[in-house]
């Protein structure tokens, strides 16, 4: 992939950097809102990774602008406002995600990996296959390989986001912003009791393990 | 110094001030009251010695010169003090009667110039209480009488009026200027008590109240409320020294586990694996400090109170519905039961996000601080008061007396950390709570702890 990274301070741009570099993507660097706001207006990334505080010119100017011409390039924001209220002004902006500092490399990843991949929005299905598992989404009913799987609501919103991830590894805080709407820390085991549920349910009695657990990352569903 | 600011103090100038008006007003009325006093006294006196003038004039004229000779002479008889005065002369001027010597002939009304020796006094001094006052006539015949009365009565009037008002003038002028001094030394006194306290406080000393009197005047009231303000700041700065004490205590022991992890790894160089399960160890410590560090910060801004310019009208049941929905499962994996009785479309106005947060780390604390086999139960309906919440276990409850204390940040009931938690989640259940006006009470449950939350009607 070719990404931005508009992002002031030296240390923080060359960890991302060489992280993003070593899983092979291509990475711009822009030390100031300025550059970094002709770089993504100029040049077509996959995606932009922008801090919110920078000199000259900050991050939610730099995504309004981008907007406001019609560029809907995905944009991440990565920053140490990790306010209620910050993570909503940024979204409201026009960014697509909002990862806090600090932040494990694994997690900036799999966001990039969701962003990137993020379906068209008029993009309405009503079923969807992962390998030999199908889900309904109107009759609401899920099957491995033509075997009627019964879950529970929650089990079934879980099942529905990783199948919408397919193949990708999402993160225990993904999770809870996307199947539970929680924008906290939880300090209980919410979101592995619900995949261990979950596995139970579609992968017992099959060969495969379709539900990974992919350590100290995330999850991952694959065929 | 004192006596300086004394002087400055607006009591002060407002007495100075009032006195002035008051000497004023008192001036003019001595000054109408002398006119008209002597006036009606003037025309009084004047019409008596007119109208004898006119008898005796009339007298004269029929009866002849030597009648009214006469009766001079007898009206004139020494005794103790005359009151009353008399000249007549011929048409050449030769004295013919009366007490009276040296006048001016003529015939307008005089108040000086009459013989002032007839009044002196024994010993010669001219007696300035007493002063003849008269008016002479030309009588037919050419010879000249002139009638006058003593006006002690008018003078000793207008003396006695000025001395009054000289008199009651200085009193009330002292009495103001003392009593301005009073009010306002006291009232320095107040204002000092209020500036030395507050002076106090600054240097540190937190504890000093301004003296209040009871009397519940406006100082009084401006001083208990500074007293409030004061306490309130107090506690403030004891709780802030007591999170600060908190943070140091509480960050160290994962700090030094955080470098002790760190320490293993670089020594484990040969042990890949083992080097590895050191740092992910170290990474763990690490974010759960961070994790600590993000808590007090939502909670400061959620005390900060910004949050309540985005409140909206939020479902309660459906916050309490989403909460019980992701943690039964966690209940019943622990061998817990966790039900819910919740009355339908019950809204609030507050901020969703939070409300959320608040119930589900009560729920968090009932499922991690229970045995197995607890039972927990969610309920939520309609009160008098507006909306009543209960989150009730049948674990082992909370102490009575240590019932505030769990709402402290970093308190925790099991002092041996056995259990992971950083001791906020209750301090950010109760920000949450204030910030909506939502009363948060805990209590037994027999067994167990129940916890009720009284949302505030609109």
């Amino acid at each position: 992939m070719k990404l931005l990274l508009i992002e002031d301070d030296e240390r923080t741009a060359q960890f991302i950097l060489l992280g993003l570099k070593e899983h092979g993507h291509v990475v711009d660097h822009a030390a100031n809102g300025e550059d970094g706001l002709f770089l993504a207006a100029s040049e077509k990334y996959d995606a932009v990774i922008a801090d919110r505080m920078l000199p000259g010119l900050d991050g939610l100017s730099i995504v309004k602008m981008l907007r406001s011409t019609g560029n809907h390039v995905p944009t991440l924001f990565l920053t140490t406002m990790g306010g209620i209220d910050d993570r909503v002004e940024g979204l409201e902006a026009g960014a697509d995600d909002y990862l806090v500092k600090p932040f494990a490399f694994a997690e900036l990843l799999a966001r990039l990996g969701a962003l990137t991949r993020r379906p068209p929005v008029n993009d309405v299905k009503t079923a969807l296959r992962v390998g030999e598992l199908e889900i309904d989404l109107l009759k609401r009913v899920v099957t491995r390989a033509g075997k009627v799987v019964e879950l529970q609501p929650q089990e079934f919103k879980l099942l529905e986001y990783l199948m919408r991830s397919e193949g990708r590894v999402v993160t225990r805080t993904m999770l809870l912003e996307h199947v539970w709407d929680f924008h906290f820390d939880p300090q209980t085991s919410v979101v592995e009791t619900h995949i261990s549920r979950l596995r139970a349910k579609i992968d017992k009695g099959f060969d495969t393990e379709m539900l990974k657990t992919m350590r100290g990352v995330g999850y991952s569903l694959r065929a | 110094m004192l006596s300086k600011r004394l002087l400055k103090t607006t009591s002060f100038q407002l007495t100075v001030f009032f006195s002035l008006i008051f000497v004023f007003c008192f001036m003019s009325l001595l000054v109408v009251t002398y006119l008209t006093t002597t006036t009606a006294l003037r025309s009084q006196m004047q019409t008596e010695i007119q109208s004898q003038l006119n008898v005796m004039a009339v007298e004269a004229k029929s009866d002849g010169i030597e009648t009214i000779i006469q009766d001079i002479q007898e009206r004139t008889t020494p005794s103790d003090r005359q009151a009353e005065y008399y000249y007549l002369s011929d048409s050449k001027g030769k004295k013919l009667a009366g007490n009276l010597d040296g006048i001016i002939m003529q015939e307008e009304w005089q108040e000086s110039g009459l013989s002032d020796s007839v009044l002196a006094k024994p010993d010669g001094d001219a007696d300035d209480d007493h002063q003849i006052w008269g008016q002479g006539v030309y009588l037919s015949d050419g010879s000249f009488l002139l009638v006058g009365q003593d006006a002690f009565r008018i003078l000793s009037a207008q003396e006695s009026i000025i001395n009054s008002f000289v008199w009651s003038a200085g009193i009330a002028i002292l009495l103001a200027a003392f009593s301005g001094l009073v009010v306002s030394r006291g009232f320095l006194r107040r204002i000092d008590d209020i500036n030395n306290t507050s002076l106090a406080i600054i240097d540190g000393r937190l504890k000093e109240r301004i003296p209040v009197r009871g009397t519940s005047d406006e100082v009084d009231r401006l001083s208990a409320n500074l007293n409030r303000l004061f306490d309130s700041n107090q506690s403030l700065l004891e709780s802030l020294k007591q999170v600060s004490a908190n943070i140091a205590h509480d960050l160290r022991t994962p700090l030094s586990r955080l470098r002790q992890g760190l320490e293993e790894a670089r020594s484990k160089t040969g042990d890949s694996k083992a080097r590895a399960s050191a740092i992910d160890s170290a990474i763990i410590e690490s974010d759960q400090l961070l994790a600590t560090f993000a808590a007090l910060l939502r909670i400061a801004q959620i005390e900060s109170g910004s949050r309540r310019a985005g409140f909206k009208t939020v479902s309660l049941t459906s916050i309490f519905e989403r909460v019980a929905g992701a943690y039964r499962a966690v209940a019943e994996d622990q061998d817990k039961e966790l039900t819910i009785t919740l009355a339908d479309n019950l809204d609030f106005h507050g901020d969703g996000e939070l409300l959320l947060q608040m119930i589900a780390n009560l729920v968090e604390n009932a499922i991690r601080h229970t045995p197995t086999g607890t039972h927990i139960n969610l309920a939520l309906k309609k009160s008098d008061q507006g909306i009543a919440a209960t989150v009730a276990d049948s674990g082992p409850g909370i102490p009575p007396d240590l019932r505030d204390k769990v709402f402290e940040h970093f308190y925790r009931l099991d002092t041996g950390r056995a259990t992971a938690g950083n001791g906020l989640g209750l301090s950010l259940v109760a920000a949450i709570a204030n910030l909506h006006g939502i009363r948060v009470s805990l209590s037994n449950n027999n067994p167990g702890l129940l916890v009720e939350l009284h949302f505030p009607g609109s």
